[in-house]
């Protein structure tokens, strides 16, 4: 008796019929969210672009962020007083943004110096609540001044300060007076910061320090409507209704006079960046195109930017699907990974076929960055022993392991400065590069003949430190292992969280600590030789391996004020020989990837400091939209398959059913 | 009744405070609030930086009583911990500095957009697979769908998670394999996969639990009248039997809903949905205390809600039982 | 102090000593058990019980590889590898090599192939760093049974006494148990997990603690609801009524009663924990670099499966090792409890 049939077989069947008819629907498999608007204003289309970052941002508050993941969110909303070129990159040069022109340097007699400064005239700060009439009103040298006050903050703590305090003058002292005081007085003018009209100020330095200029290009430096942060305070306020609103903090909520206003972040999800009308600052350069691509560049040459209308950047807290959606064509552009790499790249570094025939471009980056293992000086088994550190150093494997885990595309480093840099010399070797013999013998020498302490008779056990992130670094770190011991030593590797392992650099308290690296605050070899000043032992600085050396320090001092020139370059080279000798690091790679970009979205910018160079990329919507259509396609069959299989098993179990009830 | 849920209240206060200590231990005692202030900031932060955080979080107070001169003696980081809990003011995350509650708010729905419909269709198909089950009891079959659970509960659930990406979105291309939007039917397609995923993950152990219970409940004596008055077999399993078995379960399965809200950990981390089991994770996996200690509470709460809804559920279901 | 004792339990030689001990315990343990009548009736029932025997034999042929690699021969070498690699020939492939597909003669990547060391003997290839697969995924026997081991260790003594001391004295001890354990029950096992790793630091120590801190409550529950049952019995109370001590009471009589369920407890708790260290190695916080370990090969395959060709030995070896343990535990269970308990199934 079919109406007999049990009611919840039938509502689970239905169930799984209708399951399966979402299947046909085509419900579709574009993970992007619709763009905020159809067409602009004039009727064009809309144009946006589709990006990524790993993680979350740590603050928008440009006088607090650090992080990459934060300065790509930051960059395109808050302009900086200079930036650097998008395509000048040996060497890198920084060119005015919102400053009319370069500052102009006046050495005074008494041996410090002066910059003199003079901001473009009619910029308007993003269209914000926390403004009259919610329109942005003009930018003056008083938000500049408000800016580096609050550099000064202690409420704020900005990392540049420490940098910045041997440099500018009374800066030290008004974060010290404001700490004593419990509160910065923000009426008080900086002895450093002096405004000479509406818009014009001096920036005085206690003594030449020519790097002043990057630091301007990047957001410590940047204007800050006092506005914002009063409105953004974080808590409720009543609205126009009386109804209590949250307002958001001023770091999740910057307002500045960028090319790009943040319209929505979601923590963990995604984050949206929307062109800002009144945007004028800068236009796309029309000089320093790399020569392969000047014929593309050439069109856009003076163009106002930004030249698409919207960015959605999605945070992937998990890698895995960054490929799958590149594939599929709903990102623009993708970091190659280790993973990705051999379906994408060729032997000769070049395409696969697959993919030449997708259109689609490949481009080499290398990041201004180096990483090394650090060993600690300090330590009583390794800081005294110089041959035990040379041994090290030889032993470990650097082509190899650029080779399974950077696919060889990252250069293996043979000193603590990347290319790029004034002082970089491309035919430097490290002396103390993989060797195994050399390094056998140097651990004899050391006083460990095969690994065995020739005093006691035991074999030398060290320690080395690790992050504990996923399982990459997991292998990375099993590979340096089995390169130490090699040598006939023992290596224990202890795993850490990120807060053990920064307790552990703090208190000095490790042997080897692997994964350490330094990125280029700014393209200067001061910025590089500083971690291994004596000065900066952590938690203060960043000298990890706690290297401590009265030579290096004096030359290293001489060298930061100076200007490139060939003394300079004689002293760097010093730097890096006495380095080289002492082994407080073992150099690993610079850091450099592949990136694959879809045909229609082609690479508009190239210098790996620009973080956010959102603002001058462009994209070809209507060859999108054809193309994510024919890579999408999906097979019909297999809905059909499971829906018979489905109706197979219930119709035999429904036959069981009735000889089972006669 | 009255004077019982009264007691499972008073009860549910030390339970509570409990999980409080638990929590503050790990990450205020065994973990020092500085060691997380450095990997919250950064590398690159510098220790002035540092204290100033802990100042401004309330972290470099004392750990259990404030015995400074002048300082009020509860004005402790524990004192002052569990006030902000037990009042539901939690305050801002320590990672990202947004208000905990909205976090919370935020995330609640995402979790359930995904757990509910998993839930749902999960319970309907599990019950009728076991009940089918029941049905040919002790058969080949059935003792090959007893083999199946337990097979399907012995696979780890990233095995799941993985295989259902790579193929169906993948390869071909049914769903969108990460992301997640609340706006309109968007939602569904986001979730598709996941809710799928979640449904087969827990079928098997489902199953194989409910088959027991309706085994149990075959044996009552009912079951014996029916069929001898010549009620047909089938009839008497999916009437009477899943209408009384239904009280055990549905007991058994409202202990579970007020976790649904806590989202799925697992599910959420690797597809990308914005819920409270994704906060929940990179919490703890950020050092974020003041975010993980909340929805610990909060999860905690929940659970403790659950068993009194299982106690209520009993007593409705079966007028014998007296809570008292 | 501390630093020696470190020493001394790091020392191959106290690890082989401990292995030792702790098989010929277990030995003991079930050759004891095996007097008991019901047991004896257990064992008559199971002879007929074909999954279940097929579940048990496979069973000790996963103690027997796990206990081969935890007995070492020397700091770095276990009788495992020695036999691996000196008898059977199968060996790991030098630092330089990476990835191989099973049986190749070249490492596997279309831009660069590079001959191996010992072409064609991986018959499940080789993973990122050049290790054999297949020895890996045997391997994971070894880190399944020191993780489950270590965690019996520490659950079932305590799961044991506080159980039968709720179930006998009842009162105020009962209500002090209820309360640690309806507390901790409060947090979901997953978070105490994570949390607990992350802030102790990761180690098979410090795994084994927080899975037995999260396991003892389900064997404590079990155990004070069959005391409770047992004591309402007319033996218990005649021992009473002799003036028996409590401690004969409980030694004597509880006890022997309730191993049964101990033993079921045992094999499902282990099922839990190498299923439960998979998860935790794929959020991060498994076991230690170096050890091989079914959940870090799972884990890895995050990678490996979006990677063209997709390298997919690794994972299936693993999912393969740690499914077959799983599938006979659990199956084990239920072939224990239908044995000691044939009215209910």
């Amino acid at each position: 008796m079919p109406s007999r049939r049990p009611p919840l077989l039938r509502a689970c069947a239905l169930l799984l019929l209708s399951l399966t008819a979402t299947f046909f629907a085509g419900c579709g498999n574009d993970p992007n969210l619709q763009p905020e608007h159809e067409k602009r204003a004039d009727g064009s289309p809309w144009q946006v672009r589709y990006s990524y970052m790993p993680d979350d941002p740590r603050s928008l508050d440009p006088q607090f962020a650090y992080d990459q993941m934060s300065r790509r969110l930051l960059e395109p909303v808050v302009d900086t007083l200079l930036e650097y070129h998008p395509f000048k990159t040996d060497p890198y040069e920084v060119m005015p943004s919102l400053l009319a022109s370069m500052p102009e340097r006046v050495k005074n007699p008494d041996g410090t110096e002066t910059y003199v400064c003079q901001l473009k005239r009619g910029i308007l700060f993003h269209n914000d609540p926390c403004f009259p009439n919610g329109k942005g009103r003009e930018l003056t040298v008083q938000d500049v001044e408000y800016g580096w006050k609050r550099m000064v903050d202690p409420k704020v703590e900005c990392p540049a300060l420490s940098s910045l305090q041997d440099y500018l003058v009374g800066f030290g002292e008004a974060y010290e007076t404001a700490k004593k005081a419990d509160a910065l007085d923000y009426s008080k003018p900086l002895k450093c910061f002096e405004i000479v009209d509406d818009q014009t100020f001096k920036v005085h330095l206690l003594k030449p320090y020519p790097q002043i200029i990057y630091w301007m290009a990047m957001h410590f430096m940047s204007p800050v409507a006092h506005e914002a942060v009063e409105y953004y305070d974080g808590k409720e306020h009543p609205d126009a209704n009386g109804k209590m609103v949250l307002r958001p903090a001023f770091k999740w909520h910057p307002v500045g006079t960028g090319a790009f206003q943040l319209v929505e972040y979601e923590p963990a999800s995604r984050a949206r960046l929307v062109r800002n009308p009144n945007y004028h600052t800068v236009v796309f350069p029309s000089d320093g195109y790399p020569p392969d691509r000047a014929d593309f560049l050439k069109q856009f040459a003076g163009m106002p930017v930004p030249l698409v209308d919207e960015i959605q950047v999605t945070i992937f807290r998990e890698q895995t699907p960054i490929p799958v959606l590149f594939n599929q064509g709903y990102l623009d552009s993708m970091g190659v990974s280790k993973d990705a790499f051999n379906r994408v790249v060729t032997t000769a570094q070049e395409l696969t076929p697959e993919y030449k025939k997708r259109g689609v471009a490949l481009e080499k980056d290398l990041d201004v960055s180096t990483f090394f293992i650090s060993l600690n000086m300090e330590d009583p088994v390794i800081g005294t022993n110089k041959k035990l550190r040379q041994a090290l150093s030889c032993s470990y494997d650097g082509q190899s392991y650029v080779d399974i885990f950077w696919n060889g595309v990252s250069p293996v480093a043979q000193q603590l400065m990347p290319p790029g840099i004034f002082g970089y010399d491309k035919n430097y070797q490290n002396p103390y590069g993989y060797d195994l013999e050399k390094a056998k013998r140097l651990l004899a020498e050391a006083g460990y003949p095969g690994g065995i302490d020739s005093k006691t008779g035991r074999r030398l056990e060290l320690n080395m430190e690790a992050s504990a992130n996923g399982s990459e670094e997991r292998q990375m770190t099993e590979f340096v292992q089995k390169g130490f011991e090699a040598l006939g030593i023992k290596v224990n590797v202890v795993e850490n969280t990120f807060a053990e392992l920064l307790r552990k650099e703090d208190a000095g308290k490790f042997q080897i600590l692997e994964g350490t690296g330094w990125g280029a605050d700014y393209p200067d070899p001061e910025n590089f030789y500083m971690l291994l000043n004596s000065r900066n032992f952590p938690p203060e600085g960043k000298n990890v391996s706690r290297y401590k050396n009265p030579e290096f320090d004096k030359l290293f001092d001489k060298m930061a004020t100076m200007d490139n020139s060939p003394e300079r370059l004689q002293i760097v080279n010093h730097l890096r020989d006495m380095i080289g000798e002492d082994c407080p690091q073992i150099f690993t790679f610079h850091k450099a990837f592949f990136t694959t970009i879809n045909p229609w979205a082609q690479r508009t910018s190239t210098n790996m400091l620009l973080e956010g160079a959102f603002k001058y990329q462009q994209v070809d919507p209507v060859m999108r939209a054809k193309l994510q259509r024919e890579w999408n396609r999906t097979p019909k069959w297999p809905p059909f398959v499971l829906v018979l299989l489905i109706a197979g098993a219930a119709g035999y179990a429904i036959r069981l059913n009735r000889k089972r009830n006669v | 009744m009255f004077s019982y849920l009264i007691r499972r209240l008073l009860y549910a206060i030390p339970i509570l405070f409990g999980v409080m200590l638990i929590t503050f231990l790990l990450f205020f005692v065994v973990q020092p609030p500085y060691a997380r202030a450095r990997a919250i900031l950064g590398e690159k932060a510098r220790p002035a930086q540092v204290q100033q955080w802990l100042h401004d979080h309330g972290y470099d107070k004392p750990t259990y009583l404030n015995t400074k001169p002048g300082q009020h003696l509860f004005d402790s980081l524990f004192v002052n911990q569990m006030k902000r809990l037990i009042t539901f003011d939690f305050g801002v995350s320590d990672k990202t500095s947004l208000p905990i509650a909205k976090t919370f708010t935020d995330g609640v729905i995402p979790s359930l957009c995904l757990t509910l419909p998993a839930f749902v269709i999960g319970f309907i198909m599990a019950v009728t697979l076991s009940l089918y089950q029941v049905f040919i009891r002790y058969s080949a079959l059935d003792r090959f769908g007893v083999f199946l659970c337990v097979a399907l509960m012995s696979i780890p659930p990233m095995i799941y998670m993985f295989v259902g990406q790579r193929v169906l979105a993948m390869q071909l291309n049914y769903f969108p394999a990460y992301g997640f939007d609340l706006r309109g039917w968007q939602t569904a397609k986001f979730v598709l996969l996941p809710v799928t995923l979640m449904i087969v993950m827990y079928l098997g152990n489902d199953v194989r639990l409910y088959r027991t219970i309706f085994l149990e409940e075959i044996t009552q004596d009912y079951v014996r009248t029916a069929l001898a008055k010549g009620v047909p077999q089938s009839r008497v399993l999916f009437v009477h039997v899943l209408k009384n078995g239904m009280i055990s379960l549905i007991t058994l399965v409202v202990a579970h809903l007020p976790f649904l809200i806590m989202g799925s950990l697992l599910l959420e981390n690797f597809f990308g949905i914005p819920g409270l089991g994704n906060a929940l994770i990179h919490a703890i996996q950020t050092g974020d205390a003041a975010m993980t200690n909340a929805l610990v509470y909060l999860g905690a709460l929940f659970y403790l809600a659950g068993l009194m809804l299982t106690d209520i559920c009993y007593a409705f279901a079966d007028p014998r039982i007296r809570l008292s | 102090m501390i630093e020696s004792l470190q020493h001394f339990f790091a020392n191959w030689i106290t690890q082989d000593v401990m292995v030792v001990a702790f098989f010929a315990a277990a030995i003991a343990l079930l050759v004891r058990g095996s007097r008991n009548e019901r047991w004896q009736r257990a064992w008559k029932f199971m002879k007929g019980d074909r999954l279940g025997l097929v579940a048990g034999v496979l069973i000790i042929g996963y103690l027997i590889i796990g206990g081969l690699d935890l007995l070492k021969i020397s700091p770095t070498t276990s009788v495992f590898d020695w036999l691996a690699n000196a008898v059977v020939g199968l060996q790991d492939e030098p630092t330089k090599a990476s990835y191989s597909a099973p049986f190749a003669t070249h490492t596997f990547s279309t831009a660069k192939p590079e001959p191996l060391q010992f072409p064609g003997r991986h018959f499940l290839g080789t993973t990122q760093i050049g290790k054999d697969t297949f020895i890996q995924a045997l391997k994971g026997s070894s880190t399944a049974l020191l993780l489950g081991g270590l965690t019996s260790l520490i659950y079932l003594p305590l799961g044991i006494l506080l159980g039968i001391s709720a179930g006998y004295y009842r009162g105020w001890v009962d209500d002090a148990i209820q309360y640690i354990y309806s507390t901790i029950m409060a947090i979901p096992d997953i978070l105490f997990l994570i949390a607990f790793i992350m802030v102790f630091g990761k180690g098979v120590g410090t795994m084994s603690w927080a899975l037995a801190l999260t396991s003892w409550i389900s064997l404590c529950r079990l155990l004070r609801g069959e005391t409770m049952r047992l004591t309402e019995r007319q033996f218990i109370s005649a021992a009473r009524a002799l003036g028996q001590s409590h401690w004969n009471i409980i030694t004597r009589h509880l006890l022997p009663n309730v191993m049964h369920l101990v033993l079921i407890n045992f094999v499902l708790g282990f099922s839990g924990v190498v299923l439960t260290e998979a998860i935790l190695s794929y959020l991060g916080v498994g076991t230690p670099i170096g050890t091989a370990s079914w959940g870090q090969m799972i884990d890895g395959a995050r990678g490996e499966l979006s990677r063209e060709p997709v390298v997919w030995w690794n994972v299936s070896a693993a999912t393969v090792a740690l499914f077959g343990l799983v599938l006979s535990l659990n199956l084990f269970a239920d072939s224990l409890r239908r044995a000691f308990d044939p009215k209910r199934s």
